[in-house]
């Protein structure tokens, strides 16, 4: 028994270790830094307490709550769109056609595109003149937008250009479409129910897990949105995508205020798990676990 | 238990690897710091040392930093120079390195970033002491406004060259329509109306139609008559042109919702909203970069930097270079990276040397004839000999060159505002916000610049230029 436990250890210890040197040990000292004055390249920090999250909240910091209003409005709009778009995609590649193989593959593909790659693509396509969004929109007389390049469409189009990469969440869809055993609709088929029957008592019930693991892996996910900021707007036009993680990065790399970003760092944790947090909570209602209630 | 010993002798082998492995690796970075079994070497008098310098840039950029460190240590024999090129994400691994005390001796910098904060903090060496010992340089040997001081009598950074803004136009377009071309002396430059005036006539429809007549399409513009990007870079030298400033002459305020700035900032917002001769920040998404906007007629005059210089002239078409218009003075603003010694570094002299090494114009002759560059000497600037050395007989450097930009850059430049204005970006990241609407045309830049005046103002801080 003692042996199992040492070679256990002994083999787990580079993901132990790993965990505690690459993850916990940063955690914490940014949990200490947040209460810092930290700049890096100043030689002296002192401690100053709350005073950086006071400096958040009293209203001292304005593109604090600006930043996270554009990326409550992002988070807002995104979640739904990838949770409902995933799940109709995984339901048309579960059903049996030909070339199904090829229809997967396609959908996963733009995973594994670099994030700058697609995020240059989407800037062409995107592009207010010459852009293959407008032109079609333009050849069949449908009304057009400036899409990255004004105030009030930046948002849902930066959501646009998520949704390209939704297919590893399809494809955890599809994991638990398949695990759904084939009686249940046999058992529709012989009752004589369609396929909304099929749907709404079957399908939905039974990916419920899978519906909540995706939930919550997008929300941290969007919460976390970064790369689109840094690459597709720069923040603007007129900072109306200037998300979160971005402003915290500018905060701690180009400012170099470690401390104040730090303390940004732990407040985005704390909404993250608060919203983790209702998601769990609220599941019991609606979760649905083939071998009973989930104690 | 004989299971046991065995995978103890694996273990033990596995540590021992390791051993060697971490050993290795201190070895090679002593090695690196004055090891100590040189008393061997050739040069007994002088040990070996060895500088780390860290640079951003293009691989042509690069290739001239090498041929000057090449130079430098044929020079300096005991002298090795660890060059370490960041191409991506400069100042975040700097940033990192410095919090990390893994920092260079001399390292390429950016005014408009981390340069100053890192100043601030006593991080680099005052050059001022450099450049009152040194005979081979001084501050009258070097073109104006390429040095950077955090206060008068501190310099930061010395740029290995200066850069300044030109009028590039296609000439072809010119002759075709049968208007006179840019003039390249100062003396006879445009005044902004007269400008506009071309501008309107070389700005054409999909049907024909120019800017000033009848009928025409401002939605569908197939040439337009100027380019001109909106960054401060551009627009800080017809605010300095039109008696403007970023700040007031004393420090104490935000100037940007002066008159005379606005003024100059309300002009080329109304070249994209009015007259319709420039494509707003939107539309400039679709224009190539200068070399194939012009070349493809796309527009027909840009106001760029002179280091375009390059890529226009691996175009291979007729264009040249005038000077920008003038509103009440002719300036041009000089733009410019610098390189810096850290005070943490062991060898300051050999580093001081190392710089002088990287300024030498003829260390980098080929990025200067190529076009990139403009020497940081000026009597490369004053002497006809080293003039024609890089202004004649070149394609990149055309027949309006030597007036519009060597002579203007000598007598009419003007310190980038990132140089002299304390706290430049925090001021920035709220002006830019609200110019976005300017250039939009959304609001009229006294609006924009009034509704942030207030807010901008916690931001200043003074001036570096004054005492």
């Amino acid at each position: 028994m003692r042996k199992g436990l040492f070679y256990g250890l002994l083999f787990t210890a580079p993901a132990i270790l790993g965990f505690i040197i690459f993850t916990l040990g940063p955690m914490i000292a940014s949990l200490v830094l947040s209460l810092t004055d930290y700049n890096v390249f100043k030689d002296q920090t002192s401690f100053i307490g709350f005073d950086n999250y006071v400096k958040m909240f009293s209203g001292e910091d304005d593109l604090f709550y600006k930043s996270l209003g554009v990326t409550f409005y992002f988070v807002i709009l995104r979640v739904p769109a990838v949770i409902i778009l995933s799940f109709f995609i995984a339901l048309l590649l579960n059903m049996n056609v030909k070339g199904r193989a090829m229809f997967r593959t396609i959908i996963y593909l733009p995973s594994i595109v670099p994030a700058v790659a697609s995020a240059m693509i989407w800037m062409w396509l995107m592009n207010p003149d010459l852009g293959l969004i407008n032109s079609v929109l333009n050849w069949l007389h449908l009304p057009t937008s400036n899409w990255l390049y004004s105030e009030g469409s930046v948002i849902p189009s930066v959501v646009l250009t998520t949704l390209w990469g939704i297919g590893s969440t399809v494809i955890i869809f599809l994991a638990g479409l398949s695990g759904i055993p084939k009686q249940y609709y046999e058992a529709i088929d012989v009752d004589g129910g369609g396929w909304y029957n099929k749907l709404r008592h079957i399908t939905i019930p039974m990916v419920t897990p899978t519906i909540f693991f995706n939930t919550i892996m997008t929300i941290i996910g969007s919460f976390q949105v970064f790369n689109e900021a840094y690459i597709l707007t720069e923040g603007g036009p007129n900072n109306k995508s200037l998300f979160y993680v971005f402003y915290l990065w500018r905060t701690g790399f180009r400012d170099t205020e470690m401390g104040y970003a730090s303390a940004l760092a732990w407040i985005l944790f704390i909404i993250i798990m608060f919203f983790t947090f209702i998601v769990f909570k609220t599941s019991k209602s609606w979760v649905h676990y083939e071998g009973g209630e989930r104690s | 238990m004989k299971q046991q010993r065995k995978s103890i002798i694996v273990l033990m082998a596995l540590l021992l690897m390791f051993a060697t492995v971490l050993s290795a690796c201190s070895k090679s970075t002593t090695d690196n710091n004055n090891s100590p079994n040189s008393t061997s070497s050739e040069t007994p008098a002088k040990k070996p040392i060895t500088l780390r310098m860290t640079v951003w840039g293009a691989p042509e950029e690069v290739a001239a930093y090498k041929v000057a460190i090449q130079r430098f240590e044929a020079k300096y024999t005991n002298i090795k120079v660890d060059l370490q090129h960041i191409a991506a994400d400069y100042d975040t691994k700097l940033t990192t390195m410095v919090a990390g005390n893994d920092v260079p001796d001399i390292a390429m910098m950016e005014s408009g970033t981390i340069a100053f904060p890192l100043a601030e903090q006593g991080k680099f060496y005052n050059l001022q002491q450099f450049l009152d010992n040194d005979s081979e340089i001084s501050v009258d040997s070097l073109v104006p406004n390429i040095m950077y001081s955090l206060e008068p009598g501190n310099v930061i950074g010395i740029a290995p060259g200066p850069e300044s803004f030109g009028l590039f136009y296609n000439e072809d377009i010119f002759k075709e329509a049968g208007i006179a071309p840019p003039p390249s002396k100062v003396s006879e430059a445009w005044t902004w109306d007269e400008f506009v005036e071309v501008a309107k006539k070389l700005t054409i429809d999909t049907k024909g139609k120019s800017a000033n007549e009848a009928g025409f399409d401002a939605k569908n513009i197939k040439q337009y008559g100027i380019n001109i990007s909106t960054w401060w870079g551009v627009y800080s030298n017809f605010v300095y042109s039109n008696g403007g400033d970023f700040v007031s002459a004393d420090g104490k305020s935000f100037a940007l919702n002066q008159p005379e700035a606005v003024e100059a900032i309300q002009k080329m917002s109304d070249l994209m909203n009015v007259h319709h001769v420039a494509p707003s920040p939107v539309q400039a998404k679709n224009i190539p970069s200068t070399n194939v906007a012009l070349q493809t007629k796309k527009v027909a005059m840009a106001i760029d930097g002179q280091w375009a210089s390059t890529g226009l002239a691996q175009s291979k078409f007729n264009f040249n270079v005038g000077v920008m218009p003038v509103l009440k003075e002719p300036v041009t603003t000089v733009v410019c990276g610098m390189f810096s010694i850290f005070k943490s570094t062991e060898h300051p002299q050999e580093a001081w040397e190392l710089l002088k090494a990287l300024l030498d114009p003829e260390a980098s002759i080929d990025m200067i004839t190529a076009g990139t560059w403009m020497p940081s000497y000026k009597d490369w600037y004053t002497e006809p000999a080293l003039l024609a050395k890089w202004t004649e007989n070149l394609d990149s450097r055309p027949s309006g060159y030597k007036d519009a930009i060597v002579d203007v850059i000598l007598t009419k430049s003007h310190q980038t505002p990132t140089g002299y204005v304390k706290n430049f970006t925090k001021i920035m990241d709220i002006v830019n916000p609200a110019l976005d609407k300017v250039w939009l045309g959304q609001q009229t830049a006294q609006e924009a610049m009034d509704s942030i005046a207030a807010k901008a103002q916690e931001q200043v801080q003074g001036r570096r230029d004054i005492e």
